[in-house]
């Protein structure tokens, strides 16, 4: 814009002016935390191996061989074979697969059912507060794995069902969630200009609210991955979840029960997979949060 | 008493470091009363912050001396400061609402100070509050020693804070913003306490504040701030009456008076500096009408007679007027059509609000059911093209009455009437033509764009929701609002981050005319603003008003904005309308006392010296 325009003080001007001046940038990004690069390495990696699992499995996961049971971890067998001689890290890296397709679509169903839950107690407070609210308690007070049991004790077990029981245990906590998010989202005057539009609710809730409260829900699912993993594993274990000959870590550290004292490394390289895992997912969660939740910027700024 | 000499602060952020203030350099003889006055981003505020030494860590102090009664406060160390600022130094801040524990009683928390630095027992110390208490103007002390927080109205609070203030028999009391987010009564009524105080103890004061009529009461000698340098000082009256410093003369313009009518007021363009890298000349330069090659060379605060100022030019300047914007401007053709009947006729609207909304498990009946009104039976009409200003303090109901009209909040009863359509007792979903036609402009132009999408997005979608224009042509009407509120077209890309206050508070204006309405509810659109911006908007506002014949309620607590804007204007107190009329009546000419009352609390720039206390002190309460 032409500095020379005539300062006649109108309004005009102002905007002459307006585009002169520097624009206030945000700021740079700031580096990732330690914790954010470790959890992204630990997560990446182990969500590679279970992408790569059948090309890079050293042997068949599934082809019994009684010459070499109860193998140690030697050079050909890095983990060592079991019960039935078949190689212990070909059916981790396939159960790697297994594991997390549980933790994610279980997580997605709780999304998919605790996201809207939310919204609309947050949004239209009063009796459907009362009501998706009390329901989420009632959820919350049973106990996961009862409530698992629950669900699969009626219907023959399936991997599918498992992940559809640990998804369902977990929308209280994202409903909650999504519930205090919206309730603050609710006061902003953008929502006022858009009932001043008479926009539906939908719209109000999904192309208005539900944008600005996906930082947090995002890293609450993150860390909602892990406890999925963890509970349906232990589903698994108890023979609710995925069934033999499957290579489920659950399942596969309960098969290697028995033998616990003759071949420890059977049941030893799946839990250490499953804490790796959960240890991995935890700090990426952190991390992320840390950078995406408003609430803890001002903690962050001061170190 | 306090010297500051050559102070630079620089805050370290995440974007760069910033350097807040420049080399300033204040002297506050003891019993004196000194101002800083500035608006956002100015520094005035840091400067309160390093005179206590209470600077947040991000902060560096590069040069610079900042000397108490002969001690160097920076050379102290962490104990002796603390023991200075509980004994000889009080400071008050501006919001009497978060700074008190709420868990604590009034007057514990005003002896507080005395049980640390004094060695006082609580109950001597308890007992001294109820002095102070007493001594601040508050109506049995004793009861109110014993309440919290809460039970207090804000005017009670702050008193109760000054009292805390007071408790240490400080000599100097640090004071940044302690009125403005009261209302202007009670405002009236604290500054009334201060110069009592300042009277009988011989108190000095720095009073920080970007109400230029507040500081001509209260202070002797004012020093304005622009972007982190001191540019003008000098005594109060002289600086307010005749301001050399082309800052200060803008500032000044940019205020709309009370009882003087003029076509638009005088706007300060652009925006500060980017403080990150402040520029070496005059800093003010891009933004001033009389610059000349001279303001890029570095500004020496010069003296000039008992003043000091910023200016290469200020001899010459002396007299020269901030320029005025023409007062016809070319909008001549005014689309207003008086035939036509109101555009919003409002009858006998009232709006209760109850203790309990919604669903509540009722264990037992509340024995007393609390019930205020807001609106109490409320009747205006707004013609077409007018503008019909509502004035009242906070909790006066003028908000509820804005959204009622547009049945944001429900209505109890009465008829509301816009564009000659029926539109109270119809359902949410049958009000499709009036949404369209009636509008809302809101106060936080922060709260009040979406974050998570771009203007462009923003100003399309009222577009689309109405099918007002088809898909095509969207971008192109986008453009189009943008120009109406002055914004370049690139802007459609930006977020609302990425804007200065003044800019977002222009595209929800220009949201609010995308659905070409005839009618706008303006809540408050420019309280968020500092002085120089709040013209532009005023402007901008009375221009659309001009070329575009809508309407508005004009709704705010700040009755010289008001006065300058409206037509016709409306007094609501305690839910009640108490007067309406025409501007220039109402304003020159009040009829109901608590118009006249809220009147006379206004700090004014102009006109005669403010009352001495003597005179006010029948008022004080």
């Amino acid at each position: 814009m032409p500095a020379s325009t005539p300062r006649s003080g109108s309004v005009a001007m102002s905007v002459d002016q307006i585009t002169e001046a520097p624009v206030i940038e945000a700021a740079p990004r700031r580096p990732m935390s330690l914790q954010l690069k470790v959890g992204l390495v630990i997560t990446g990696s182990i969500v590679l191996l279970g992408l790569l699992a059948p090309w890079i499995a050293p042997h068949p996961w599934d082809t019994i061989s009684m010459r070499t049971r109860f193998v140690p971890p030697n050079a050909t067998y890095w983990f060592g074979t079991d019960e039935y001689g078949r190689d212990v890290l070909s059916r981790l890296l396939m159960g790697t697969r297994l594991s997390l397709a549980m933790g994610v679509s279980a997580t997605l169903v709780s999304l998919a059912v605790g996201i809207p839950m939310g919204l609309a107690a947050g949004y239209f407070r009063g009796w459907v507060d009362e009501v998706l609210m009390r329901l989420a308690d009632v959820f919350m007070a049973i106990p996961p794995i009862m409530l698992g049991l629950l669900v699969l004790a009626v219907t023959p077990p399936a991997l599918w069902k498992t992940a559809l029981a640990v998804g369902f245990v977990y929308i209280p906590p994202i409903a909650r969630l999504a519930r205090s998010v919206t309730l603050t989202l609710a006061n902003e005057e953008f929502i006022q200009a858009a009932k001043a539009r008479a926009e539906t609710n939908s719209y109000i809730l999904f192309r208005e609210i539900l944008p600005n409260a996906w930082p947090p829900l995002i890293v609450e699912a993150s860390l909602r991955v892990t406890y999925a993993i963890l509970l349906g594993s232990a589903l698994s274990f108890l023979g609710l979840g995925a069934q033999p000959p499957s290579s489920d870590w659950g399942l596969m550290i309960s098969e290697a029960r028995a033998f616990i004292d003759r071949a420890p490394w059977i049941a030893l390289a799946p839990g250490f997979a499953m804490c790796l895992l959960v240890i991995g997912i935890n700090l990426l969660g952190d991390g992320a949060r840390e950078r995406l939740d408003p609430r803890l910027k001002s903690r962050v700024t001061e170190r | 008493m306090l010297l500051i000499d050559d102070l630079t602060v620089r805050y370290r952020t995440p974007g760069g470091e910033i350097e807040a203030l420049s080399s300033i350099s204040l002297q506050v003889e003891k019993g004196s009363t000194v101002a800083l006055v500035g608006e956002s981003g100015s520094g005035k505020s840091t400067v309160a912050l390093a005179a206590m030494g209470l600077l947040p860590q991000e902060a560096s102090i590069p040069s610079g001396r900042i000397l108490f009664d002969g001690q160097d406060i920076m050379m102290m160390n962490v104990e002796e400061r603390r023991r200075l600022r509980g004994s000889r130094i009080g400071l008050i801040f501006q919001d009497p609402f978060s700074v008190l524990n709420p868990s604590l009683r009034i007057g514990d928390q005003v002896g507080e100070g005395l049980v640390h630095h004094r060695g006082f027992s609580t109950e001597r110390a308890f007992a001294r509050a109820i002095e102070l208490l007493d001594e601040v103007g508050i109506v049995r002390p004793e009861s109110v020693a014993k309440a919290y927080p809460h039970e207090l109205s804000g005017g009670m609070r702050q008193r109760a804070l000054i009292a805390g203030a007071l408790a240490s028999e400080p000599d100097l009391l640090i004071l940044d913003e302690p009125t403005t987010a009261l209302d202007v009564t009670i405002e009236a009524q604290i500054l009334d306490l201060l110069e009592g105080l300042r009277r009988q103890r011989g108190m000095t004061m720095v009073f920080i504040s970007h109400n230029l009529g507040v500081v001509r009461r209260i202070s002797d000698e004012v020093a304005v701030l622009y972007a982190g340098q001191i540019i003008e000082q000098g005594r109060t009256e002289d600086v307010l009456q005749r301001p050399i410093h082309p800052y200060a003369k803008g500032l000044l313009a940019a205020i709309p008076r009370i009882g003087q009518k003029q076509g638009r007021l005088a706007a300060i363009p652009g925006r500060l500096p980017d403080l990150r890298n402040p520029p070496t000349g005059c800093r003010f330069a891009r933004r001033c009408p009389f610059a000349t090659p001279d303001s890029d060379k570095p500004q020496i605060l010069r003296k000039l007679g008992d003043r000091q100022v910023r200016c290469t030019n200020a001899e010459a300047l002396r007299e020269a007027p901030w320029p005025r914007p023409g007062e016809s401007e070319q909008f001549a053709e005014v689309v207003r059509s008086p035939h036509a009947g109101p555009v919003v006729a409002v009858e006998h609207l009232t709006k209760t609000f109850g203790r309990h909304a919604g669903f509540a498990f009722k264990w037992r009946r509340l024995a007393t059911s609390t019930e205020i009104k807001p609106v109490n039976d409320i009747s205006i009409e707004v013609a077409a093209g007018e503008v019909l200003g509502l004035v009242g303090e906070s909790g006066s109901g003028k908000t509820t009455l804005g959204l009622s009209i547009l049945r944001l909040v429900e209505p109890d009863s009465g008829t509301i009437r816009i564009a000659g359509e029926m539109v109270s007792g119809k359902a949410q979903r049958a009000l499709e033509s009036m949404r369209r036609s009636a509008q809302i402009v809101f106060q936080n132009p922060d709260s009040s764009l979406n974050p998570r999408k771009t203007i462009g997005e923003l100003l399309a979608r009222p577009i689309e929701r109405f099918r007002l224009a088809p898909s095509g042509e969207i971008p192109a009407r986008v453009r189009q609002l943008l120009d109406l509120v002055r914004l370049p077209a690139h802007y459609a890309d930006r977020y609302a981050h990425q804007m200065s206050g003044g800019e977002k508070q222009r595209v929800g204006i220009a949201r609010a005319l995308a659905t070409e309405p005839r009618f706008i509810v303006c809540d408050e659109p420019v309280s968020a603003l500092d002085v120089s911006v709040q013209a532009a908007i005023v402007n901008l506002l009375a221009d659309l008003r001009d070329r575009l014949g809508v309407a508005y309620l004009f709704i705010s607590h700040d009755i010289s904005v008001v006065a300058h804007i409206a037509d016709r204007v409306a007094v609501m107190h305690h839910g009640k309308m108490v007067e309406i009329g025409r501007a220039d009546e109402v304003m020159n000419a009040p009829k109901h006392p608590y118009t006249m009352k809220l009147l006379s609390a206004v700090p004014r720039i102009d006109g005669p010296a403010p009352r001495s206390v003597g005179e006010r002190h029948g008022q004080v309460a």
